[in-house]
């Protein structure tokens, strides 16, 4: 069982967790340690299959892993799952509500299946379709709410309890930006008010706008974790990007990824893509090299990264499952 | 243990809702199965009379209008495996009606006494008299037209009773002979002595079809009426049918993402299948009252039998239980091991129909094969339609149908148990 440091102030802490699937080539999850603070905003990004919906289930006890420990606001979700899951709210990517029933009636159930009753449930209701601002379609069916309207409903499902941690897993997919701007409001608030949230996203500028605390996590493994700005210089997240007359020889790209302080070299016809901590110098010295190589240049640009570009960076641009 | 049995109360209440805000799928859950009772239980009334020793319906066309035509049909008519409904003059009435009526099953064969068989029957008995050799007993030709759908054996049955009621009027006549050759004066006190002797002169044995096979395997047990075997049978079906849409249902909540959101809920995995099974166990029982009723009081009004159910109503409630049970832990196991709602439709319906063909909802078992009736051991249709048989026609009581219910419940558990250990699997 793999050491794992403990806080007071951790809301989720993960120790060497792993996962395989039956079948499965390579663990879904290889060795996961990752310690999300309490009232923080924790962005976990990720490509398609990297293992970032493993690792969510299994914080969320509906995944047991092969290995390792998930502490969840203190307790071992191992021997306290009821405890634990009575913890956390969780709004999965799905829409996860009962269409037949009407959003009064879904919050109704799954705050009764959190163990809500009485006038305490039911104060509970009427505050979560204030939230999520329901209360005229509180008795419709929610099979005829619009996508925006269902996913407010999903998300304040996850609310009904009010949960020390919210775990969103992609909460804004198909859904409209006035929808989407009003979900980022209310867990910007939530947050401010002292919640701990873990929001997944395909968006970048999602997690880069809500987000404090980001990880990426790659084939299983997390291979950025910190603050935007801190990964983003720890990763060597500045970009070069020069156009050249012709595509560059394999020599020539061997070179200019042996300058010191360049990360990444890719290359894409006759366009050479670096990264490094230090964008200017390095674009100095690539240029440099291409002339003594009598490569041609047409033109040249840098500049500080995105989360974007640093995810690209990190994970390639290679299509994932 | 409070707190999981408000949550339990929160699926059924849930699950209820769900069921009834489908009014038209609600509806079809008791009105399709009511339709196929009644359907089947009409259809099969006939092939159930002949398979009980009941009475097949016989038309007599006496185109002879003389001593034999009504003593065949007086014969006919004192022979319990038949039923003369009419019996009509062969003036107005064509050889293709008769045949007309017959293929259309309205009579399941027709006797027809060609004209002069009474001349036939007088001068055969002359020839014997005289003891002439050779008598030509083809002169007189009675036919047989049997519905073609008339099983062999009963056709058998037809035409040797047909010919045993020949002899007799024969031995009749000859038996008048004799007396007038023996110089007996037939006063009226002597005549009506005479006519009595004769009217007990009947064939001197009863032709009885019996299914060996069946009697060997099942006793001397009595065999059920259409109406006692269709209304149990089809209405275990629609019991069994319920596993489609119970599926479904949970197939699409846990493609919905319901499931999963439940399981990152404290909720355990008892309380999220009790929570579907208890409303589909309720619709369940409702199913079998309505059809029970169904046979007791509309299938006679449609000109079938009424559904004697016995005198045990707590041995019924006990099978009808116990199959609900099985047919709803059937219906968990399919939803958790199908991942979509075409394999559960395609697996349970074909499964589901299996089982009823095993387990004698589409052909009784009692007219199986012994091997057949063996296999059907496999099928909790079988005990279910037992347990009912046993009740509705061995009159049998709470102790005759233990092991029926005991099968019926070892397969509720075996199928729960699996049902609950592949969705903890599956959402762990």
């Amino acid at each position: 069982m793999p050491r794992m440091k403990t806080s007071v102030e951790a809301a989720i802490e993960l120790g060497g967790l792993v996962k395989t699937y039956p079948g499965g080539a390579s663990p879904a999850v290889a060795g996961v340690d990752l310690v999300v603070g309490r009232g923080s905003f924790f962005g976990l990004l990720g490509p398609n299959g990297a293992g970032k919906t493993t690792l969510v289930s299994m914080m969320c006890g509906l995944l047991a892993p092969d290995a390792g420990r998930v502490r969840i606001a203190g307790l071992d979700l191992a021997a306290s799952p009821d405890e634990v899951k009575g913890r956390i709210g969780v709004v999965p990517q799905d829409l996860a509500v009962y269409p037949s029933l009407t959003p009064a009636e879904n919050l109704e159930y799954f705050g009764s299946m959190m163990g809500l009753g009485g006038s305490r449930l039911g104060g509970r209701v009427d505050e979560c379709l204030r939230i999520a601002r329901l209360g005229p379609y509180a008795q419709k069916r929610a099979e005829t709410l619009s996508g925006g309207l269902k996913r407010r409903l999903s998300l304040v499902i996850g609310l009904i309890h009010e949960p020390e941690i919210l775990i969103l897993d992609e909460p804004t997919v198909g859904i409209d930006p006035q929808s989407r701007l009003f979900i980022f409001d209310s867990l910007k608030a939530m947050n401010a008010a002292g919640m701990t949230i873990v929001y997944t996203s395909h968006y970048m500028e999602e997690v880069e706008c809500l987000c404090r605390d980001i990880a990426i996590i790659d084939q299983g493994r997390i291979i950025a974790h910190g603050g935007l700005a801190e990964i983003l210089a720890a990763s060597g997240a500045g970009t070069v990007e020069i156009r050249a007359q012709c595509a560059p020889s394999e020599a020539l790209l061997r070179r200019l990824g042996e300058i010191d302080g360049i990360r990444q070299v890719s290359c894409e016809g006759s366009i050479i893509r670096a990264a490094s901590a230090q964008p200017t110098a390095a674009m100095c010295e690539m240029i440099r090299l291409m002339e003594e190589a009598g490569a041609g240049i047409l033109s040249v640009s840098h500049g500080v990264s995105n989360l974007e570009a640093l995810f690209i960076s990190l994970t390639g641009r290679g299509l994932r499952e | 243990m409070a707190s999981n049995l408000n949550k339990l109360i929160a699926s059924v209440k849930k699950e209820t809702r769900h069921l009834l805000r489908d009014r038209e799928a609600f509806l079809l859950l008791f009105v399709m199965p009511l339709i196929f009772v009644l359907i089947i239980s009409m259809a099969m009334r006939d092939t159930f009379r002949e398979q009980g020793g009941v009475v097949l319906p016989v038309v007599i066309i006496d185109n002879d209008r003389d001593v034999v035509g009504p003593a065949v049909i007086e014969a006919f008519s004192s022979i319990k495996a038949f039923r003369v409904e009419t019996a009509v003059e062969g003036n107005g009435t064509t050889e293709e009606d008769i045949k007309a009526d017959v293929t259309a099953g309205r009579h399941k064969f027709a006797v027809i006494i060609p004209r002069g068989a009474t001349a036939g029957a007088n001068s055969a008995v002359q020839r014997q008299l005289r003891f002439v050799r050779g008598v030509d007993a083809a002169q007189v030709k009675v036919r047989l037209i049997a519905d073609p759908q008339l099983r062999s054996d009963m056709r058998s049955l037809a035409a040797v009773s047909t010919g045993r009621v020949l002899q007799a009027i024969e031995n009749r006549v000859l038996w008048e002979r004799f007396a007038a050759l023996a110089g007996m004066k037939i006063t009226p006190e002597r005549e009506k002595e005479i006519r009595e002797i004769l009217a007990s002169n009947r064939p001197f044995a009863e032709v009885v079809a019996e299914d060996a096979a069946a009697r060997a395997e099942q006793g001397d047990l009595p065999k059920p009426t259409s109406v006692q075997q269709s209304v149990p049978a089809w209405s275990l079906f629609a019991v069994f049918f319920l596993v489609i849409p119970l599926s479904v249902t949970f197939i699409k909540e846990r493609q919905a993402g319901c499931l999963q959101r439940l399981r990152s809920m404290p909720v355990p995995v008892w309380v999220i299948m009790l929570g579907k099974a208890v409303p589909f166990f309720i619709v369940n029982q409702l199913q079998l009252i309505l059809m029970l009723l169904a046979g007791m009081y509309i299938v006679p009004l449609l000109g079938g039998d009424r559904l004697e159910i016995g005198d045990a109503p707590v041995a019924i409630a006990m099978v009808s239980v116990a199959v609900s049970f099985a047919a709803v832990s059937y219906g968990l196991a399919v939803a958790a091991y199908c991942k979509t709602t075409e394999q559960a439709t395609t697996f349970g319906g074909a499964s589901i129909i299996i089982f009823g063909a095993l387990g004698g909802i589409m052909v009784p078992k009692f007219i199986m094969p012994p091997v057949m009736q063996r296999l059907a051991v496999v099928s909790p249709m079988s005990w279910g339609l037992d347990g009912y048989l046993d009740i509705f026609v061995r009159h049998g009581s709470v102790r005759d149908i233990l092991q029926e219910v005991a099968g019926l419940l070892v397969f509720a558990a075996a199928a729960g148990l699996i049902a609950v250990l592949r969705l903890r699997r599956t959402t762990r």
